[in-house]
């Protein structure tokens, strides 16, 4: 080995390779078997009518649809924030355990790059679970679509409408079908997911335990999900005397500070879910936000790990 | 620091506060040693005496408190440095996922090796620790000894100038505690510095040039082997099937020199290691 070589402060190369590894860790740990329930929960909803459809007559059959939606986006976020906690969380602190650690960090590999690497692992392979829903549920969908215009395409012509009506009529249930709205939504699950182990890798460099992680990170996950609402609660809150509302205010502050804002994210899915409109100019300020808290997370992360001791 | 040394740790100094109420722990107390490039060096002591607190500060693991270590002239605490360590800690545990070449294709790339040259050098060094049987196999069914010989396969994977064993033997069976040791002296012939630390002295003594000797995180001796352990007033000799009557010479020749005495005599014998090898072939 060239002893002149020198280390440079990051290098993609090496990141790439503990990326790698990473994956490669978490499918020979069969973390994917996950995703056999989701599926079977995805094929299930197929069979069942939700139970206050009313059937091609009500005058909102798309709201089977939204259901269905709603139901499965709302099990990807679940399983994709978990899957990124976890998984995350049992990364460095097993690391650190086995003494893997000594190993890596005794080559020339700079912190930052094994943070990265893991991190973008991690990243890797939530993307892939994401895949896989987004296909179950496009698939899926795209049947329960079909289905319902059937229904729809003998109700509508017995009820004798114009053309024009009935195509509107078809063209509004064929909108909470699989959409690029909706894979606006799944992006948003995915960018939530990310962030989510964005903060469970900040956490696993200072914690002693994976489970200390692990419930810090669910605590910042549910806080992240609630913060606005509570936030704008206590803000608009007139019966608040004005000392109360500026500590109100402060504490609002600090906590968008230190925590992330996953309320933009959820506005995303659900507006995905209901089928509204989700223009690609807001998706890149979406994206760019998750980079933004990408960023913040893994320098935060590196400050505390650059000086850790083994 | 002089040209032919391979590591330099000066006045290393490493205190532990276990939490914000507990009292300082000082785990290495001005420790200050050095290695000549191509040596052996032995750091001895009993559990908790710094020995592993020392390794870890001359590996980059551990800040010193004060004080400085080299390797080859620079900073450990810089990455550079490490270009040229290779490292295997105490009972080490790998990912159990990988295989045996896996895991050394892996360490190698971290260290920036890769195609046709990485690939000559997992097939080299999984030979050199006799793993080729088993190099496609997972991790997690390799036993102790096993994992510390592809430990040593990803210390050695960047044919590094400086190579720190911790407790290389610790767990293993006399057998690859034996072949641990040969893979040392080959590294000793191949020109490499090796600074390794354990508990097996009579291995110590095998295998070292310098040793140092630690205890409550000072160094309380360090030096070259011979002159540590020769008892410069006694001499040995080892004859080979003596007649008695010439051994009965040499009792009345040692009998009549004045101020020399005759304390002990008989058969040497072979170690326990030697015989259970031997045994065991």
């Amino acid at each position: 080995m060239n002893s002149t070589t020198n280390t440079s402060f990051i290098s993609p190369r090496k990141i790439l390779i503990i990326a790698q590894s990473t994956v490669t860790q978490l499918v020979r740990m069969k973390v994917f078997w996950f995703l056999a329930p989701i599926a079977l929960l995805f094929l299930g909803l197929q069979f069942f009518d939700v139970f206050w459809y009313e059937g091609p007559e009500a005058s909102q059959p798309q709201q089977e649809l939204q259901m269905h939606k709603n139901l499965c986006l709302g099990t990807m976020m679940l399983f994709g924030s978990l899957f990124a906690i976890v998984s995350t969380a049992l990364l460095i602190p097993r690391d650190i355990e086995d003494r893997t650690l000594y190993t890596i960090l005794c080559k020339p590999v700079p912190r930052l790059d094994y943070l990265c690497g893991k991190l973008l692992g991690v990243i890797f392979v939530i993307g892939v679970a994401m895949l896989v829903m987004d296909l179950l549920l496009v698939i899926t969908l795209h049947f329960r679509t079909q289905e319902v215009l059937g229904e729809m395409d003998g109700f509508l012509e017995s009820l004798g409408w114009p053309d024009d009506v009935v195509a509107q009529k078809k063209a509004d249930i064929a909108a909470h079908g699989p959409t690029l709205t909706l894979q606006f939504g799944v992006l948003a699950h995915f960018f939530k997911a990310a962030i989510i182990a964005a903060v469970a890798l900040l956490i696993s460099t200072f914690s002693t335990s994976t489970i200390f992680t692990i419930a810090t990170s669910v605590l910042v996950w549910i806080i992240g999900a609630l913060q606005s609402i509570a936030r704008e609660a206590f803000l608009n809150d007139d019966t608040l005397g004005e000392s109360t509302s500026w500590a109100a205010k402060i504490l609002g502050t600090l906590v968008s500070l230190i925590f992330p804002d996953f309320q933009v994210f959820e506005a995303v899915a659900d507006a995905a879910a209901r089928a509204s409109e989700i223009m690609a100019a807001d998706m890149i300020k979406i994206a760019g936000l998750a980079f933004f808290y990408l960023g913040i997370y893994t320098v935060l992360s590196w400050f505390v790990f650059s000086d850790k001791e083994f | 620091m002089s040209k032919g040394l391979a590591v330099e740790i000066k006045n290393l100094v490493k205190d532990f506060k276990p939490s914000l109420r507990a009292k300082t722990i000082r785990a290495v107390d001005d420790v200050s040693l050095s290695i000549q490039a191509g040596d052996v060096y032995g750091l001895i002591g009993p559990n908790g005496s710094g020995k592993s607190t020392t390794m870890k500060a001359l590996l980059g693991l551990l800040s010193p408190t004060s004080g400085t270590c080299s390797i080859f002239g620079q900073d450990s605490m810089k990455v550079d440095s490490r270009n040229d360590v290779g490292f295997l800690p105490e009972n080490p545990y790998f990912y159990k996922h990988l295989t045996g070449a896996e895991t050394v294709r892996f360490y190698g790339k971290l260290c920036g090796m890769k195609g046709a040259e990485l690939e000559d050098r997992v097939r080299e060094m999984i030979a050199l620790v006799e793993l080729d049987a088993a190099s496609d196999r997972r991790l997690g069914g390799y036993s102790k000894g096993m994992l510390q010989r592809i430990g040593l396969a990803q210390a050695l994977v960047q044919d590094p100038r400086l190579v720190i064993l911790d407790e290389p033997t610790a767990g293993v069976d006399p057998t690859g505690s034996r072949q641990i040791r040969d893979l040392i002296l080959t590294l000793k012939e191949r020109g490499i510095t090796v600074f390794l630390c354990s508990h097996l002295l009579e291995q110590v003594q095998e295998i070292c040039d310098q040793i140092g000797i630690i205890h409550h995180g000072k160094m309380v001796r360090e030096g070259r082997l011979e002159d540590l352990i020769s008892l410069e007033d006694r001499t040995e000799l080892i004859l080979d099937k003596p007649s008695p009557e010439l051994l009965e010479k040499i009792r009345h020749l040692v009998a009549a020199q004045e101020g020399t005495t005759l304390i002990s005599e008989g058969h040497p014998r072979t170690t326990l290691e030697s015989l259970f090898l031997e045994e065991t072939k």
